[in-house]
């Protein structure tokens, strides 16, 4: 074997145990270096992707134009009708503050993401969005939809974050359900059948499917309180604990748009 | 120099196998996931000789350790070690194995990265088990193996006819590569 060839194997057992070595702190940089290099080709990917998808659905004919021009059409008709009652409404509703003294009640400031891919690691549950540190993004920050939690940022880039959704078995929220006193942590599982499992609940829980399921707010964490998390679609009862299985509140196959919750208003 | 070439085009490949197999919608019905970066892998190492094979099968396994990287109460989860032993063993067997059949083929290619893909998979769900505790071999967890196996069989010749060609003109020194020929 040649004197290069035996050098070049001596330095990769040292890179390969250096890299070994290497401790979280500098992982985490590195999966951040990472993120940051794939983030043009994810971007523009992501681009390419979203304009063959429109490309179908812009494709309608003479005649399906004219039934949306009339739908969109009356539905301005009928938003705008409710518009007006609205504004009523809310003169109404600011005189009565008033006179209440009624203090508005604090609500989020989100930033809003798109959705860039599902990661392909296929036991982690994470997708990846298009907003980083530049955007004001950082750990630990909660991801919603109008419709639930979605997860937590896990590692941020300049401009790409991923997200480890509720689904993953890493992802522990405090949670309480709708009209109980019940409250327990929620995680995914590994199988992958993306239900979510409400453990450390009393085993005397009476807990019936369709109940809603909220997250708990507890001091120190990072999800705040009443965001939906899921419905009860089981129940039963374990040695210690109880156990439900909930039905996630964000629909995990049709994410295209998410809001990161950087703080109170 | 030519050497060189080749190996940063495979160096870059990585990265971007990453971006475009995230990109990738998952296979219904049970949402199985398209894995690239074990049908490059084994690409990279079959093409390039013994020591750069090596280098970048360390590559590969510094960019999978970092995609899956979960880092937990301020510690890694899986880490990077197993990742590094797991590519760099594979990378001396498929060297091995280009050896004996004296040159690339796209067919050991094709078979390599669905087994590639399919011990990946299983030592990082054995790796979890560990980790976590609780062993849930279900139907489910076996097609998530199978079935990403099943697809980098299929999707790695299509990768090898596209870049086959790349080694010859970079690479004077690798395993010579052997085009299909379907007119028997």
């Amino acid at each position: 074997m040649k004197k290069l060839q035996i050098a070049s194997l001596v330095v990769l057992a040292v890179l390969a145990i250096a890299v070994c070595l290497l401790e979280s702190g500098t992982l985490t940089r590195l999966q951040s270096g990472l993120l940051g290099v794939i983030s043009p080709i994810s971007r523009s990917g992501s681009a390419v992707k979203s304009s063959i998808d429109s490309l179908g659905k812009d494709l309608l004919s003479l005649d399906q134009l004219q039934t949306e021009y009339e739908r969109v059409l009356s539905e301005n008709r009928k938003l705008r009708a409710e518009n007006n009652g609205l504004r009523d409404l809310q003169q109404d509703n600011d005189h009565l503050r008033q006179v209440l003294g009624y203090r508005e009640r604090s609500s989020f400031r989100l930033v809003p993401a798109l959705v860039l891919g599902h990661d392909a690691g296929v036991w982690w549950n994470t997708i990846k969005i298009n907003r980083g540190s530049a955007d004001g993004i950082a750990p630990d920050m909660p991801v919603i939809t109008d419709k639930g939690l979605v997860g937590k940022i896990s590692v941020v880039s300049s401009n790409l974050s991923e997200v480890l959704l509720v689904t993953d078995e890493n992802c522990k929220v405090a949670a309480k359900v709708e009209g109980t006193k019940e409250q327990g942590i929620s995680a995914g599982s590994r199988d992958p059948v993306g239900e979510l499992r409400l453990t450390f609940l009393s085993k005397l829980a009476d807990l019936q499917p369709g109940q809603k399921v909220y997250t708990a707010g507890v001091s120190g964490g990072i999800f705040p309180s009443g965001i939906a998390l899921g419905t009860v679609k089981s129940f039963h009862a374990r040695e210690l604990d109880g156990e439900a299985i909930l039905e996630p509140a964000a629909d995990f196959g049709m994410l295209e748009e998410v809001f990161i919750v950087t703080g109170a208003k | 120099m030519r050497q060189g070439i080749l190996f940063i085009i495979l160096l870059l490949l990585l990265p971007i196998a990453v971006a475009i197999q995230d990109l990738l919608p998952a296979i219904p019905p049970f949402q199985a996931r398209i894995l690239l970066l074990p049908v490059v892998f084994c690409f990279g190492v079959m093409a390039l000789p013994l020591v750069p094979a090596l280098f970048f099968a360390l590559a590969t396994a510094l960019v999978q350790g970092l995609v899956l990287l979960q880092i937990q109460s301020g510690e890694a989860e899986l880490g990077l070690t197993v990742p590094v032993v797991f590519f760099l063993l594979w990378a001396i067997a498929l060297q091995m194995t280009s050896e004996a059949t004296q040159g690339m083929r796209w067919e050991v290619h094709a078979l390599g990265s669905a087994v590639v893909t399919l011990t990946l998979l299983s030592v990082e769900f054995l790796m979890l088990c560990v980790r976590r505790g609780g062993f849930p071999l279900e139907m489910l967890v076996l097609q998530r193996i199978l079935i990403p196996s099943v697809t980098s069989l299929l999707i790695a010749p299509l990768l090898y006819f596209a870049l086959c060609n790349l080694v010859p003109v970079f690479n004077e020194e690798s395993h010579p590569v052997q085009k299909p020929n379907f007119s028997r």
